[in-house]
């Protein structure tokens, strides 16, 4: 037992001081409001604490911290992209994920574990050949192995599928890691509180207010605030937030369910992915199998989970690893996915003054939250979009200059 | 498992549909940049929504009024019954 936790013992108050003080009442005014206190909130408000020392900042959430697509998510994260633009976006969140635990001071449990994405066909090799090109062409390791370098990193695993669908081979990224999803928020959440930044739970925003083409305020269930910024960090809540300040978006709601298995001894190291099978799959330092699909088939504004995704998915999961036969599935979950038609994110400035947007992030958000924090941080402080995030503006749907990140965003779109 | 009561093909489970998003039928006659905006920038907030929805054994088109914050069914319509209706 460690001596901190044998002092507890001997003390009758719980000395352990609280990771987030929440204010009995909102002030009157900050010099930024974020709504979302999901991980990208967090981080952002982090950021503009500690980066450009802008410590007088709320983070309104109508839920829980924490609670939205950051606590929902199989915590996998890689860089892996299609895109010369997502490759770089995505591996500056990974080297900043890979200081994050000794930074923040939380364990992350950050797990390197090497990720693979199998291919069943020549067409999908073919695009694995293309990620693994730009990959390297941008300092990234990845790289194309053959099936018997996926059999010896997964001894377990079927490479004939059930004779349905052999695996022709893969694309291997070294760098992939699982985190603690919630830690991740955590984390952020106890050191912006620290410098100064207010959040405040079960604080829903009711409308904001907009004069002149600016953000002058913001209202919520617990009364009024003045500020002439609003960072928008609520995923599935995107287009009810954009209404608010008259805004459309091509972004849609959809459903992205996932499930863990009962805990078993460690036997899965590497993150296998299948686009065609529609699964991936990694193995928790708790011993669940962490397995997700596709997104649902249809526009959902709800969290509900279905049989249908659970039976399909087991069904796509047995043809890789056919003793799970006897696994049982502990529990599932879904959450609200906020799809672009080019699955890439929409981030930076709007068409209102002094409302920023950290949105569109799908099933694709959580290995970046990091970044996002930094990046919108910086866009929120300058008034002007950081390099790394000018090619996820909203404009580009009106340019029609989008990403096209499908081949390398999830699986099964 | 989700079913839809249709007409010609009767109770079929969701899972033989393919969802083809909002139905745009009307808008997409005019220029350009209407097309764009309604590609684009529709009202994605929770609300009954028109929907293509596809059924794939009997290759027949469907339009669906649903909800999409509880997933609730309104009406279904035969897509060739509704071509000449514009869209709410």
């Amino acid at each position: 037992m460690s001596l901190r936790l044998l002092k507890y013992a001997f003390n009758r108050d719980y000395a352990e001081p609280r990771w987030f003080n929440t204010p009995a009442t909102l002030k009157e005014s900050y010099d930024v409001v974020i709504i979302g206190a999901g991980g990208h909130g967090l981080a952002a408000a982090y950021y503009l604490a500690t980066h450009y020392g802008i410590r007088n900042v709320a983070v309104l959430d109508k839920g829980y911290l924490g609670g939205g697509n950051t606590g929902r998510n199989t915590t996998i994260v890689r860089s892996n992209y299609l895109t010369p633009e997502g490759v770089r976006f995505y591996d500056r969140s990974v080297r900043l994920f890979e200081s994050l635990a000794g930074e923040l001071d939380i364990n992350l449990f950050y797990s390197n574990r090497g990720h693979f994405t199998l291919a069943h066909n020549e067409s999908t090799l073919r695009t694995l050949r293309w990620r693994a090109e730009v990959n390297k062409h941008h300092g990234i390791d990845s790289r194309l192995v053959g099936p018997d370098e996926v059999k010896r990193a997964c001894p377990q695993i079927d490479l004939s599928c059930g004779g349905q669908h052999a695996i022709v081979g893969a694309l291997y990224h070294a760098p992939g890691a699982i985190v603690r999803h919630d830690a991740v928020a955590w984390g952020y959440a106890r050191r912006a509180s620290q410098c100064g930044v207010e959040i405040f739970q079960h604080t829903a925003v009711t409308g904001i207010d907009v004069a002149a083409g600016r953000v002058t305020g913001v209202n919520t269930t617990r009364g009024k605030i003045k500020t002439a910024k609003v960072l928008s960090a609520v995923a599935g809540s995107t287009p009810t937030t954009l209404k608010m300040v008259g805004l459309k978006s091509p972004i849609d709601i959809v459903p992205l369910q996932a499930c863990v298995t009962e805990p078993m001894k460690p036997w899965l190291e590497p993150i296998i992915v299948s686009g065609s099978l529609h699964v991936y799959v990694s193995q928790s330092a708790r011993g669940e199998l962490v397995m997700g699909a596709a997104v649902d088939p249809a526009e959902l504004h709800a969290t509900r989970s279905s049989l249908e995704f659970v039976t399909s998915l087991a069904d796509q999961m047995l043809d890789l690893f056919p003793f799970l036969a006897g696994v049982k599935i502990n529990r599932q979950w879904a959450g609200m996915a906020d799809m672009t038609p080019d699955y890439a994110p929409v981030m930076g400035k709007t068409a209102v003054d002094g409302f920023y947007l950290d949105a569109g992030w799908g099933t694709w958000g959580f290995k970046a939250t990091p970044v996002c924090g930094e990046t919108m941080a910086f866009t929120v402080a300058h008034d002007t979009p950081h390099r790394l995030i000018e090619a996820f503006g909203m404009e580009r749907f009106e340019r029609l200059t989008m990403l096209g990140e499908k081949g390398a965003a999830a699986v099964g779109h | 498992m989700k079913q839809f009561a249709c007409p010609v093909i009767g109770r079929r489970p969701a899972s033989e549909f393919i969802c083809a998003g909002s139905s745009i039928q009307g808008l997409l006659q005019n220029d350009s940049v209407a097309a764009r905006a309604a590609i684009y920038f529709g009202d994605a907030t929770a609300h009954v929504k028109r929907e293509w929805w596809y059924h794939r054994p009997s290759h027949l088109w469907f339009v669906i009024a649903r909800d999409t914050a509880t997933d609730e069914v309104e009406t279904i319509e035969l897509m060739a019954a509704c071509a000449a209706a514009p869209d709410a």
